[in-house]
């Protein structure tokens, strides 16, 4: 269902208030995670037309998770205004040299945040 | 003075390219006139966001609660393990820095924040992005050559220390902390809040008794 966004204009009240309070993206519902700390995951390759919240670089790459952050809502269709699409975010590790090879640094490390939609399982 | 002013006014010094620098100001001139215009704008609310980040917002807010974790272990532990509400505790919280995650600087390990997709940043405890985090440079090099572009920056990272780098790709929002500088065994809080730096809380430097406090290089 699509996202209805507001043509009102946006008054001083309501921009002090979003400063203040913020705009809060995460969802309180008990949705099951799709991956579990510690297991290793894969980024998907993927070359969306449209919006994403997925690096090119880490596609294709293998990671761990290393943090459930919760649930929050989807950029990748709130982009399109398509829906919320909730989903669990997690800290994702990549070594350095899973992305960029043996030039990398062999102790260095990236740490992306990805969608549960990102991912599959190795 | 209407927001329109602040605008054509905004930073001359943020770009080495004053060329660019205009074309970008007329346009956002032109644009804004028109938006208020047509009613889809209201100057009061730009005057108020605009306001907010040039006289509140900014480094500051941040140091101190880098300073507060320096002085308070238990502060410390709420803020490594959430980030968000620790902050909340300290009244902080604000746009765009929603769901904060805090990462610790210590002898084993260095964080650096950078946010490839656009310039995701923790507005409401940093205030906005200095120009070079925003930039294509920074953006790309700072995942494939992060110990290159530390180094540009003053800081060499021993080989046996882990450089982590934290690609702001979803709602979170990420706060390096620091290590606390030797010798500051006697500054209270509040001294210890003015030696920390912007960069300090993006992993760009450290933080060493001759920082100058008042940051604003861009």
């Amino acid at each position: 269902m699509a996202i209805e966004t507001s043509n009102e204009c946006m008054s001083a009240e309501a921009a002090r208030a979003i400063l203040d309070n913020g705009l809060n993206c995460r969802v309180n519902c008990d949705i099951p995670p799709q991956f579990q700390v510690g297991e290793l995951v894969r980024a998907k390759v993927t070359h969306p037309k449209t919006y994403t919240r997925l690096p090119r670089y880490v596609r294709g790459k293998v990671g761990n998770i290393m943090k459930d952050y919760g649930v929050y809502v989807f950029p990748d269709t709130v982009g399109q205004r398509l829906s919320t699409k909730p989903q669990h975010v997690y800290s994702v590790r990549f070594a350095a040299q899973e992305v960029w090879g043996k030039e990398a640094s062999a102790n260095d490390a990236l740490y992306v945040d990805l969608f549960d939609d990102h991912l599959e399982k190795v | 003075m209407t927001a329109y002013h602040h605008h054509a006014g905004s930073d001359p010094k943020s770009s080495s390219d004053s060329n660019i620098a205009s074309d970008i100001a007329l346009r956002v001139k032109a644009i804004e006139a028109l938006l208020i215009e047509k009613g889809i704008v209201d100057p009061a609310a730009l005057d108020t966001i605009i306001e907010t980040y040039e006289t509140k917002v900014g480094p500051h807010i941040g140091a101190r609660i880098v300073a507060k974790a320096w002085v308070d272990s238990e502060f410390k532990q709420r803020l490594l393990a959430d980030g968000t509400s620790a902050i909340a505790e300290l009244g902080l919280t604000g746009f765009s820095s929603e769901h904060m995650i805090v990462v610790e600087n210590t002898s084993e390990i260095h964080n650096l924040i950078v946010c490839t997709l656009c310039s995701c940043y923790p507005w409401a405890i940093l205030g906005l992005p200095p120009t070079w985090y925003k930039s294509f440079a920074y953006r790309s090099r700072a995942v494939i050559e992060p110990r290159v572009v530390l180094k540009e920056f003053g800081l060499e990272i021993p080989e046996n220390v882990e450089v982590r780098v934290w690609d702001s790709t979803s709602d979170l929002r990420y706060l390096v902390l620091p290590e606390r500088p030797e010798g500051t065994e006697g500054l209270s809080e509040e001294e210890l809040a003015k030696l920390v730096t912007r960069n300090a809380m993006i992993g760009a430097a450290k933080v060493d008794l001759t920082t100058v406090p008042s940051e604003v290089s861009q």
